[in-house]
C-alpha cells in the first residue's frame, strides 16, 4: 500500500506549516529519513525525512502553501505500489489555514500531549485526537477541547455554518438574507429573529468602510506573528503582573568586563558582552530564587531544576527567544558564545526547535536602543522576566553627599504574582546586583 | 360567581353528578364517613347512602379492578385512590384491563370509569405519598389523563370525566384542596383535550399544569413588572394533549418553556416539546426549548430538600428571565 507523507507537527500548538521548499521532485526516489522537503512553521525551518523509502508521487503541497499539520502532502510507492493502489484524486481545495479535522491514524506525532482527565474523557468522546488541541496553557483542559469542537463544527465541509435559530433561519429565507451577514446577538454569537428582522444590509459594514477613509495595508496576522498575539495576549489577560525596578551600579561589572575583554583579545578570543555577564549572573541568581524559575501550571508550581534563559531578539518577522540551556552550568565565555551562535542562526532563520524550546526564564535587553527602563511581559509558561535598560551615567550622592558619576543600569522584572510575590522578586532583583558586584565569586 | 375551593368543587361535581345520574357511584378507602383522606367525599355518605358511597379495603388492585368491572357492566364508578402513588398497585386493572377492554372488544364494551387521584408533593408526606406519576399514564393508550389546576377546572373536567366512555385518571394535587375560585353553582363540563390559555402574553410560551399553573401565573405577574409578558398555557388534560394550542402559542412567541412537578427525566414535558419541535412549528422557534421540572430524586421528606426537588415561583421566574434574555 502507498504511505501518506503527512506535514509533520513539530510543536505542540503547532497548527499549520508553510512549505518553503522541495529537495525531491514527483516521481523521484526517495530512502527512509532522507530529507525530502523543508517547511517553515512559526518558530523555526525545518527539515522533513521521508517517511518510507520509495517513490515519491502526488505532490499537493506547493511551496509557499500553508499547510495543517496531518494533511497528507505526497504519497511514497513502496517496491511493489502502482499509482493505481493510490486512493482516488480528491478535487482540488480551497487552501485551508485552519484545522483539518479528518485525521489518519498515522499522524499521531511522538510527544505524549499533557491534559486534564476532564479533557482526555471529553476527547476520546468526542474522537479528538488531544494533540490537535492547541492549549491555553501548558496542559489541555476542558475548554481548550470545547473551543476545538465548536471551530470544527464551523470548518468542517468548508462551509461556514451560522448559528441561528429556526425562526432566524426562516425570516431570513422569506427576506431573502443571507444570514452570514446577520449580525447575532445571542448566546455565541447565535442569529435571533429579532436581529434578521432588523437586519439592514445597507447598514453593514461594506458602508462603514467606505466612509472610513483611513488607507491602510492588510497584514494577515499568521504564523509567529499570531503566536506572539495570542501568547501575549493569555498572559496580559490571566497573570497577575507585577514589576518591580531597581538601579544597579556596575562600574565594577564594566571594569571587569573591561579587565577579561583586553585577556580575550590577548589570546584572540571573542569579546565578552554585557548580557552573556548578565545571562551568567543571572543564571547565578534563578538558582538562589526557585520560585522565579517556575511555572504554574494548573494546581501546581513546578520549579525548574534546570536553569534554561531565554534571550529575546528582534527579527523581522517578530520576536525569537533563543534559548541558553543549562546557563547556571556554563561559563562565561560558553555562555558568550551560545550566545552569537543562536544570534547568527535567529538572523538567518537557522534556528532549530531545540533552540527556541524549555525555556525557564527570559532576558530582554533594550538598552541598545537607548531605552532606560522598561516593563515587559511574562512569556508563559514561565513565571517571570527582566527588562534590562542601557548603561548609563548618572550623579549619585557619594562620600559626605557629594556628587559621584556612576554607571548605572535599570533592571526590572515583571513577574507572575500568583506565584511570585513582591519581596521574592525583590530579593531576586538583590541578588542580580549582589552577583554584578562581585563577578569574581561567579565566574569560573 | 361564587368562589369556591378546589376541593369544594370537585365534590360538588361528585353530588351534581350522583344526583343527576343514579349509575355513578363512590369507592375508595375512608371515603365514606372520613370523607376522604383530604375530605373530598365529605357528607357524601350521609346523603347518598352506602349503596352508592362505598368503603373498600387496602387493595388498589381490587378498586382499580372493580371499577373496570362495574364500568362494563354499565355503572359509571368514581373511584379514588388515597394518594396517587398507590395507583401503581392498581396498574394491572388499569392498563391491562380498563385501558384495553374497548379495543379487544371491538368496540362493543367501554369503561366509564374515573379514577381520582390526588398527586404532588408540598405536604411533609415523603417519597411513597408524593409523586407526580402523570407521566407513566399518559404513555398507555386508553386511558385518558386529566390534570386542572384551578376550581373551575376541577369540577367542569370531573364533570366531562365521569360522562366520557373512557377510562380516565383525574389527577388532583394535594396543595390546590384548599385554593379558591369562581365556579358556577350549575352544571357545566369543559371538553377534555381542549387547552386554556390562563395569561396571555408576547414573549414565551410556558406550558405548565396542576399546581405549576398558579406558580407560572405569580412568576408572570412579577416578569410583567419588567417588561416581560408570559403566555401561560394550562394543556388540563395531558392526554389527549391539545397540541394546537400549544403550537399557534409558540407560533406567537418563539419561545417555550415547559414546567412540571414530575420529575425531568421521561416526564410530559418531553412530549410537549417534541410535539412542536417535529411540527411546522419548528421553524418559529427563537431559541432552546426548555424544560423545568422536578429533580430526578425522590421526594425528600425534610422541608428544604422537598422544596429543593421541585419547581417553586422563583425557579419558574428564574429560568423565564433566562431564556427570554437569550442566556442559553
Amino acid at each position: 500500500m502507498p504511505i501518506q507523507f503527512i506535514m509533520p507537527k513539530f510543536d505542540m500548538d503547532q497548527e499549520t506549516a508553510t512549505v518553503a521548499s522541495w529537495y525531491k521532485a514527483d516521481g523521484e526516489q526517495v530512502e527512509l529519513d532522507e530529507p525530502v522537503l523543508s517547511v517553515e512553521t512559526d518558530k523555526v525551518a525545518i527539515d522533513v525525512p521521508a517517511p518510507a523509502t520509495g517513490k515519491l508521487v502526488r505532490i499537493t503541497a506547493q511551496v509557499g502553501d500553508i499547510v495543517p499539520v496531518t494533511t497528507v502532502i505526497a504519497y511514497i510507492l513502496e517496491k511493489g505500489d502502482t499509482e493505481a493502489d493510490l486512493p482516488p484524486a480528491e478535487a482540488p481545495k480551497e487552501q485551508q489555514v485552519d484545522i483539518q479535522p479528518a485525521k489518519p491514524a498515522a499522524a499521531k506525532p511522538g510527544a505524549a500531549v499533557s491534559a486534564t482527565p476532564v479533557a482526555m474523557r471529553m476527547a476520546q468522546e468526542h474522537g479528538v485526537d488531544l494533540a490537535d488541541v492547541n492549549p491555553d496553557g501548558s496542559k489541555v483542559t476542558k475548554a481548550d477541547v470545547e473551543n476545538y469542537l465548536s471551530r470544527l463544527a464551523t470548518v468542517s465541509t468548508g462551509r461556514v455554518q451560522v448559528r441561528a435559530t429556526p425562526a432566524a433561519r426562516r425570516i431570513a429565507g422569506e427576506k431573502g438574507i443571507n444570514l452570514t451577514e446577520v449580525p447575532g446577538s445571542g448566546p455565541r454569537g447565535r442569529v435571533q429573529a429579532d436581529d434578521v428582522l432588523q437586519f439592514n444590509p445597507a447598514l453593514q459594514p461594506a458602508s462603514v468602510k467606505s466612509a472610513d477613509r483611513r488607507q491602510a495595508k492588510l497584514v494577515p496576522l499568521v504564523g509567529m506573528r499570531k503566536t506572539i498575539a495570542q501568547k501575549m495576549q493569555v498572559s496580559s489577560q490571566t497573570i497577575p503582573h507585577i514589576n518591580i525596578s531597581v538601579d544597579v551600579e556596575v562600574s565594577g561589572m564594566l571594569a571587569k568586563r573591561s579587565k577579561i575583554n583586553e585577556a580575550n583579545l590577548r589570546e584572540g578570543e571573542d569579546k565578552v558582552s554585557v548580557t552573556a555577564i548578565l545571562v551568567r549572573v543571572v543564571a547565578w541568581a534563578l538558582e538562589r530564587n526557585q520560585f522565579i524559575n517556575a511555572s504554574l501550571i494548573d494546581e501546581s508550581i513546578h520549579l525548574w531544576r534546570d536553569v534554561n534563559i531565554g534571550v529575546a531578539a528582534a527579527i523581522e518577522e517578530g520576536l525569537i527567544v533563543p534559548v541558553i540551556h543549562h546557563a547556571n552550568q556554563r561559563s562565561l565565555s560558553e555562555i558568550n558564545a551560545d550566545i552569537q551562535l543562536l544570534a547568527e542562526r535567529a538572523r538567518t532563520g537557522q534556528l532549530s526547535l531545540q533552540d527556541v524550546q524549555g525555556g525557564t526564564f527570559t532576558i530582554s535587553n533594550l538598552g541598545m536602543f537607548g531605552v532606560k527602563n522598561f516593563t515587559a511581559i511574562v512569556n508563559p509558561p514561565q513565571s517571570a522576566i527582566l527588562a534590562v535598560g542601557k548603561v548609563r551615567k548618572e550623579f549619585i550622592p557619594g562620600i559626605d553627599d557629594r556628587p559621584e558619576v556612576a554607571d548605572l543600569m535599570n533592571l526590572t522584572i515583571s513577574a507572575d504574582h500568583r506565584i511570585v510575590d513582591g519581596a521574592v522578586a525583590a530579593k531576586f532583583l538583590a541578588d542580580i546586583e549582589r552577583g554584578l558586584e562581585n563577578l569574581d565569586m561567579i565566574l569560573f | 360567581m361564587p368562589e369556591k375551593t378546589y376541593l369544594e368543587a370537585i365534590r360538588e361535581a361528585l353530588r351534581g353528578e350522583m344526583l343527576r345520574d343514579e349509575r355513578v357511584f363512590l369507592f375508595g378507602e375512608d371515603i365514606g364517613r372520613y370523607g376522604g383522606a383530604f375530605g373530598a367525599t365529605y357528607g357524601l355518605l350521609d346523603e347518598f347512602g352506602e349503596e352508592r358511597v362505598w368503603e373498600t379495603p387496602i387493595s388498589e388492585a381490587a378498586i382499580v379492578g372493580a371499577a373496570t368491572g362495574a364500568a362494563m357492566v354499565g355503572m359509571r364508578p368514581v373511584a379514588e385512590m388515597m394518594f396517587m402513588d398507590f395507583i401503581l398497585l392498581g396498574m394491572e386493572q388499569l392498563v391491562n384491563q380498563a385501558a384495553k377492554a374497548r379495543y379487544m372488544f371491538g368496540g362493543k364494551a367501554t369503561v366509564p370509569m374515573v379514577i381520582r387521584m390526588p398527586g404532588g408533593s408540598g405536604t411533609g408526606a415523603a417519597a411513597q405519598h408524593s409523586q407526580s406519576l402523570e407521566s407513566l399514564l399518559i404513555h398507555i393508550p386508553g386511558i385518558k389523563v386529566v390534570n386542572p389546576s384551578t376550581p373551575y377546572d376541577a369540577k367542569g373536567l370531573l364533570l366531562s370525566s365521569i360522562r366520557d366512555p373512557n377510562p380516565i385518571c383525574f389527577v388532583e394535587h394535594k396543595l390546590l384542596y384548599k385554593t379558591k375560585g369562581e365556579v358556577p353553582d350549575g352544571e357545566y363540563t369543559i371538553p377534555l383535550g381542549v387547552a386554556d390559555i390562563k395569561r396571555e402574553g408576547r414573549d414565551i410560551t410556558v406550558v405548565a399544569a396542576n399546581i405549576m399553573v398558579p406558580r407560572t401565573l405569580a412568576a408572570a405577574e412579577r416578569l410583567a413588572e419588567e417588561g416581560i409578558e408570559v403566555e401561560v398555557v394550562d394543556p388540563r388534560t395531558l392526554r389527549p394533549l391539545d397540541v394546537d394550542t400549544i403550537r399557534d402559542s409558540v407560533r406567537k412567541t418563539g419561545r417555550l418553556l415547559v414546567v412540571h412537578e414530575a420529575v425531568k427525566t421521561g416526564g410530559w414535558a418531553g412530549e410537549v416539546i417534541a410535539s412542536v419541535a417535529e411540527s411546522p412549528t419548528f421553524d418559529f422557534i427563537d431559541g432552546p426549548i426548555r424544560r423545568l421540572a422536578g429533580a430526578d430524586v425522590p421526594i425528600p421528606y425534610n422541608r428544604e430538600l422537598e422544596l429543593a426537588a421541585v419547581p417553586q415561583e422563583e425557579d419558574i421566574e428564574r429560568e423565564i428571565r433566562a431564556i427570554v434574555e437569550n442566556q442559553y
